[in-house]
């Protein structure tokens, strides 16, 4: 248990920093250009690779770490994530059986179907906050390109976490879920 | 049947440690998000210490960002596309901006004085430090229109602390660090200002509506607001400073039933352009906060 912990935090550390990067990149170089309507939220797509693929009871608290670290770059603040990734992370445990990525357009469909799940989450909690319809509606309308741009970005950025976290189609860990 | 799986899965629960620290973590991490999210204000947001420093570990970094795509522009801009005339150009335009907007004030206070001549003494001249910042990042976040500047706590600058330019009202202080602040705009939804129509003097509260416009709410249906009217902050709400320009009537949509009157505003600030902006920082915040600890105190006594 403690070396499994020991790796964990490794590989947490590694994907934090490309987080970080990807955080950067979306706050500053993006809006420089143009890019001021819509942002990429790289910390959904770690988020669902987390839940996707890693099978560790530490699965709530790792994304409640990959929020904390988004509220830096953001006044959204890591409740709402957290509360949605661990919904969504509650949801994939029941499906994970299912769940193959073994071609890009099923991680691309998958990552499309639960970051719909996610929008729905959010969606509740803010109306629940009294959020106004016009301000639920802009960011429905704001989600559909954010998210297909995530969708496709997620095969390449995948690939690159399954090398960090040394996980397989099957996930890692041990399997000990 | 059915009670019997029920137990096994209970079972198997109780005497599985992985499932059962699986769960313990799923409530608690669950339980601390709902209290805190249930908690939050978007009146401002107070950082600890450690938010402090992570914010101002990264900024610098995206503040690295936005220098060389500053840097790069300006190359292409003033020296490979027009050697001297771009440059020339845009002095002068920030000038001819500048004295607008000097104009719009000083007719403001005209106006002022003829309405109000005995009464001068609203606002007693609060004088404001200015503080001049560079904007670093956008929010990661399209739910929130909110910039990074690089000043903080230690260039003077104070938590809602309005944020202006030689155009009209960007936003106010919303969170802040000793060297780098974050700036809610006046096009976020959680932003509201109490504004004022220039020519009629009708109230109204306006808020952040789109990335491109604002709403003023609140304005009765007999208000004869009409194109292009001039938006003001009132001064109420004891953030901005009276009489900064808001923005320009940009939509009215004035139904035959109903209260009030559908206004959307542009405003006066292209945000999409907007590179560095004015903190007005209020010499009166330390003693406004002294007289909220004073009356906190009293009700604590009271009570």
């Amino acid at each position: 248990m403690n070396s499994q912990l020991k790796h964990l935090i490794t590989r947490m550390f590694v994907t934090i920093l490309i987080l970080i990067v990807l955080e950067t990149l979306a706050s500053s170089l993006f809006p420089m250009f143009g890019m001021i309507r819509y942002r990429v939220p790289f910390n959904v797509l770690i988020v669902l690779y987390i839940t996707f693929k890693l099978r560790t009871p530490w699965i709530p608290v790792m994304v409640l770490t990959i929020q904390w670290i988004h509220s830096f770059y953001t006044v959204e603040g890591w409740e709402i994530g957290t509360i949605a990734g661990v919904f969504v992370a509650i949801v994939v445990s029941y499906v994970k059986d299912l769940m193959h990525f073994s071609s890009s357009a099923i991680t691309i469909f998958l990552t499309q179907l639960f970051q719909c799940v996610w929008l729905a989450i959010v969606i509740g909690l803010l109306a629940l906050k009294g959020a106004e319809n016009f301000y639920l509606v802009d960011k429905f309308w704001r989600f559909i390109p954010e998210s297909l741009i995530i969708s496709l970005l997620s095969p390449f950025l995948f690939s690159i976490l399954d090398k960090i976290w040394a996980s397989n189609e099957r996930g890692m860990l041990g399997d000990e879920g | 049947m059915e009670k019997n799986f029920d137990t096994e899965s209970l079972l198997k629960l109780v005497q599985d440690s992985t499932q059962r620290l699986k769960v313990v973590l799923t409530v608690l991490v669950l339980g601390i998000s709902f209290y805190h999210f249930a908690k939050r204000d978007f009146a401002y947001r107070e950082t600890t210490f450690f938010d402090d420093f992570m914010i101002d570990s990264f900024g610098p970094v995206q503040r690295a960002f936005t220098d060389s795509q500053n840097w790069l522009s300006d190359i292409v801009n003033h020296y490979v596309a027009n050697v001297n005339a771009s440059k020339n150009n845009e002095t002068l335009q920030k000038r001819i901006a500048k004295l607008e907007s000097d104009l719009l004030s000083t007719s403001e206070t005209t106006k002022e004085n003829e309405r109000l001549k005995e009464l001068l003494k609203f606002g007693q001249n609060l004088k404001h430090q200015e503080v001049l910042a560079q904007i670093v990042a956008w929010d990661a976040s399209s739910d929130f229109r909110v910039i990074r500047i690089n000043k903080g706590a230690a260039d003077g600058v104070k938590i809602q602390s309005a944020v202006v330019t030689s155009d009209g009202v960007v936003g106010y202080i919303y969170r802040l660090t000793d060297h780098f602040a974050d700036v809610l705009t006046i096009l976020d939804p959680n932003n509201r200002v109490d504004g004022l129509v220039a020519r009629i003097r009708a109230h109204g509260i306006v808020e952040g509506y789109t990335d491109r416009l604002a709403l003023m709410k609140y304005v009765t249906r007999t208000e004869p607001v009409i194109l292009d009217d001039t938006i003001l902050t009132s001064g109420l709400g004891n953030i901005y400073p009276k009489g900064l320009v808001i923005g320009n009537v940009a939509k009215i949509e004035r139904q035959s039933y109903g209260i009030t009157q559908h206004i959307e505003i542009s405003p006066a600030v292209d945000f999409s352009r907007l590179e560095e902006v004015i903190v007005l920082v209020s010499s009166a915040d330390d003693s406004k906060k002294l007289e909220w600890n004073a009356l906190d105190a009293f009700d604590g006594s009271d009570n």
